[in-house]
């Protein structure tokens, strides 16, 4: 094992990530004039908000070893519950509380499932999907709700320093969940059961409070989500974030964490994020058709497990 | 000629050498027994044969011709069927279809199917029905599905590894019977096992082994169980004898129970280490799991151990054997290993302390001597001892007053051995209990104060210091009976 080799792989499976970015970056800057521009990079970073912030919550729940595919769910019944109490004549800053607090809720009804019936998580996640998405279409009996308060306009819409709130929405959400794996005990806690879950339950911790714990901060993270998508369509729609379980793990996974758990960082779906958008925003740009755009979205998905695979069997 | 030689087999793995240049040679009709201590190469040599590993010099010969299995299915093909304790078998398959399993024709009606799983079950004296699906069986029902595949699968060589060690008295009587039958039959039959009483009733030769050579092949009636005993252990000087010191007084008390094992009472004193030993299924490993609540019922001092978190408040703590996959998070760093049973120790407000735990690290890794020295790489980079080192210091960062070791020297290689044995006196001397359970005999009676001898689920004797290597092994072998 000759360091200069070691040395080179890890800074590639460490760094790979980035250098795709910017691989990306350069070539859509070529073939058209108005990608680099501000407002366009702005206009990106917007677009990916919703998915960043189902993401990241998705982060903590794989980092983990399990897998959340209700989320899309949960952000359509937040979203509808925060805008029917708003249209109700709830303060909305209440509304927007009761949202938060539901989804964290909805999360923890997963885990419960997950934690103490020791259900596999992608079957007690996949009922969820549907059990949220029925209570969504009752809730709404199927129609949009419209004529949301100013409050949900702000949050989808309005500019502070330049940037608009979803954005800030987003990088202030990946900072604490940063902070949260990185700095705290309880992110140790979230490695360490994903890396190991026996190791882990002989080291005395309590995995199935860590587990209970990673499925209600995806909720609450599908909650935020729903609040921006609310501002952004100035309207809860009852379809809201059909398939977006897919963007979010697509987003973790080409981000460079590990399905199986253990490995990985937010900041990596950040950017794993932000690569979808970018490839998305630039295919726009190109004029490229949207049927193509599903093949190539694929095509990235595939090559960053494959690079990931190619990491994996060395380390073994 | 012979139905299998095995010529001047050698095989290491990375420094160590496993097998030395090992002859075996089994004749068709024969049963013959593979006896040594742990390590000394039995199983290593088995599965050479059966292809799981590619030997590094030697040659082998079925029936005369040139044998070198690449892969477990390349030596099915040739006739070698490996018997393992974890099976392979499909559990959620029929015992019929189990029994023909990648020999069954595409198109043939499950009718037929079991009718004849049904008759050959019968002949063989074996009862239950050919349809339950093999999960339903118990493991020894299950071991003997598997051997009774053999016959479908027109084996030439069977090896055994210790296959009675989960095994009912009645079903290994079921197994013996049919192992007999693979020898009326032709079939050349390797049995390792570390029970002599059952190489006593079964074998025609026994082969031993001792640090990856053969020490001997005789004939069974040329033999004894005290002779197979001193073949086994050898005349070597004893490699680590700790001079046991006076006891300081009594700890506590332990009371245990859990299924397969009869309640088990132990007074454990300050600073004492205690050995465990006995064969795989004895009961010794439950009672260190039991006592650090992950099976059955225990207690310490009165206080009932449900679990791990409520075991390690009442100052225990539990090494495993299996550090990979039950003691390190291997993705992890050294450092977040290390800290990963005192995580709320080093918090504040749910934060880490960094500086602090940093400090805490240095400190055991200095303590420990662990190698290479920097606790930021992963888990996954450092050696089998060190590795040990880790998961040490992992316990001792909870400042234990018990601690709970399964085979503490398992792939640690002889001077990090040494190390961890000074270092565990060391620990004994400063007031730590520790209770280890080993199947290395050579451990227990240079390390223990007290050994307690397991079988069948239960405490057959207990030795004290000094401890007489030669004794335990016969213990624990059942070469001597306790009246």
């Amino acid at each position: 094992m000759s360091p200069g080799r070691g040395g080179w792989r890890e800074l590639l499976s460490r760094y790979g990530i980035v250098l795709a970015l910017g691989a990306l970056v350069l070539v859509l800057a070529l073939l058209s004039p108005s990608f680099l521009t501000p407002s366009n990079w702005l206009n990106v970073l917007r677009q990916i908000a919703v998915n960043a912030l189902l993401a990241f919550g998705m982060t903590v729940v794989i980092l983990g070893a399990g897998i959340d595919l209700s989320v899309g769910s949960i952000l359509a019944f937040t979203g509808a519950v925060a805008a029917g109490l708003s249209v109700a004549g709830w303060p909305p800053a209440l509304a927007i509380l009761v949202a938060l607090v539901l989804g964290a809720l909805i999360g923890l009804f997963n885990g419960v499932f997950v934690a103490y019936a020791r259900i596999a998580p992608f079957i007690v996640t996949l009922a969820g999907l549907t059990i949220f998405r029925g209570a969504t279409l009752v809730y709404t009996n199927g129609m949009p709700i419209t004529g949301l308060p100013d409050t949900f306009n702000v949050i989808g819409n309005a500019v502070w320093l330049g940037i608009p709130l979803p954005v800030w929405i987003t990088l202030a959400f990946l900072a604490l969940t940063h902070f949260l794996l990185r700095y705290t005990a309880l992110g140790r806690a979230i490695y360490a059961v994903g890396g190991n879950e026996e190791a882990a339950r002989l080291s005395g911790i309590s995995v199935t409070r860590i587990k209970l714990f990673q499925y209600a901060y995806s909720g609450l993270a599908c909650a935020l989500g729903a609040l921006v998508l609310n501002g952004r369509l100035n309207s809860a729609q009852p379809t809201a974030g059909v398939g977006f379980e897919l963007d979010a793990i697509a987003a973790v996974v080409v981000g460079g964490t590990s399905l199986f758990g253990g490995r990985g960082t937010v900041m990596g779906t950040f950017l794993g994020a932000l690569i979808i958008g970018v490839l998305n925003n630039g295919m726009n740009l190109l004029n490229v058709s949207a049927f193509y755009q599903q093949i190539v979205k694929g095509g990235v998905i595939l090559g960053a497990l494959l690079i990931d695979r190619l990491f994996a069997t060395r380390r073994d | 000629m012979a139905l299998l030689e095995m010529r001047g087999i050698k095989k290491h793995f990375g420094g160590v050498e496993a097998l030395k240049g090992v002859d075996f040679v089994l004749e068709a009709g024969e049963i013959q027994a593979l006896v040594g201590e742990n390590g000394a190469g039995k199983s290593t040599l088995m599965k050479v044969l059966s292809g799981v590993f590619q030997p590094d010099g030697g040659q082998m010969l079925l029936a005369g011709n040139p044998l070198r299995p690449r892969s477990v299915a390349e030596a099915q093909q040739a006739g070698i069927v490996m018997v393992y304790q974890e099976l392979n078998l499909v559990s959620d398959l029929s015992v019929a279809e189990n029994l023909f399993l990648g020999r069954l024709p595409p198109l043939m009606g499950y009718t037929r199917l079991n009718q004849e799983a049904q008759a050959l079950l019968g002949q063989m004296g074996l009862e239950f029905p050919p349809e339950a699906s093999v999960r339903q069986l118990s493991t020894g029902e299950q071991q003997l599905v598997a051997v009774a595949r053999a016959f479908v699968q027109r084996a030439k060589v069977m090896v055994f590894d210790e296959p009675t060690a989960t095994l009912s008295a009645n079903e290994v009587e079921q197994l013996f019977r049919l192992i007999r039958r693979l020898r009326s039959e032709g079939v050349g039959v390797a049995y390792i096992s570390h029970r002599l009483e059952e190489i006593f009733l079964l074998a025609d030769r026994v082969t031993v082994l001792r640090d990856g050579e053969r020490v001997s092949m005789a004939p069974l009636s040329e033999l004894t169980p005290e002779r197979v005993v001193n073949l086994m252990v050898g005349r070597e000087v004893r490699a680590y004898q700790r001079q046991p010191h006076g006891s300081e007084g009594e700890l506590g008390r332990f009371q245990v129970e859990a299924a397969g094992l009869a309640p088990l009472g132990l007074t454990l004193n300050k600073g004492e280490i205690v050995g465990l030993a006995g064969v795989i299924g004895s009961g010794r490993s439950e009672v260190l799991r039991a006592m650090f609540g992950l099976v059955g019922s225990a207690s310490w001092r009165g206080t009932r151990l449900s679990g791990p978190l409520t075991a390690l408040r009442q100052g225990i703590f539990y090494i495993p054997a299996d550090r990979k996959t039950q003691g390190l998070v291997l993705e992890l760093s050294a450092r977040e290993n290390v800290t990963l049973s005192v995580l709320s120790r080093l918090q504040w407000l749910g934060v880490m302390k960094a500086a602090q735990e940093q400090q805490l690290v240095k400190g055991w890794f200095r303590r420990l001597s662990v190698r290479p020295s920097d606790p930021e790489r992963p888990a996954r980079t450092f050696s089998g001892g060190n590795q040990q080192k880790l998961v040490l210091a992992k316990g001792l960062a909870t400042t234990p007053q018990v601690l709970l070791m399964e085979e503490p020297s398992r792939g640690v290689d002889v001077v990090t051995r040494y190390e961890l044995y000074a270092l565990l006196d060391e620990l004994a001397r400063g007031g730590l209990s520790l209770l280890v359970s080993s199947s290395d005999t050579e451990e227990l009676s240079g390390l223990c104060d007290r050994v307690l001898v397991f079988r069948g689920g239960r405490v057959v004797v207990q030795l004290e210091a000094p401890l007489d290597r030669e004794e335990v092994v016969a213990h624990v072998t059942g070469a001597r009976r306790v009246a």
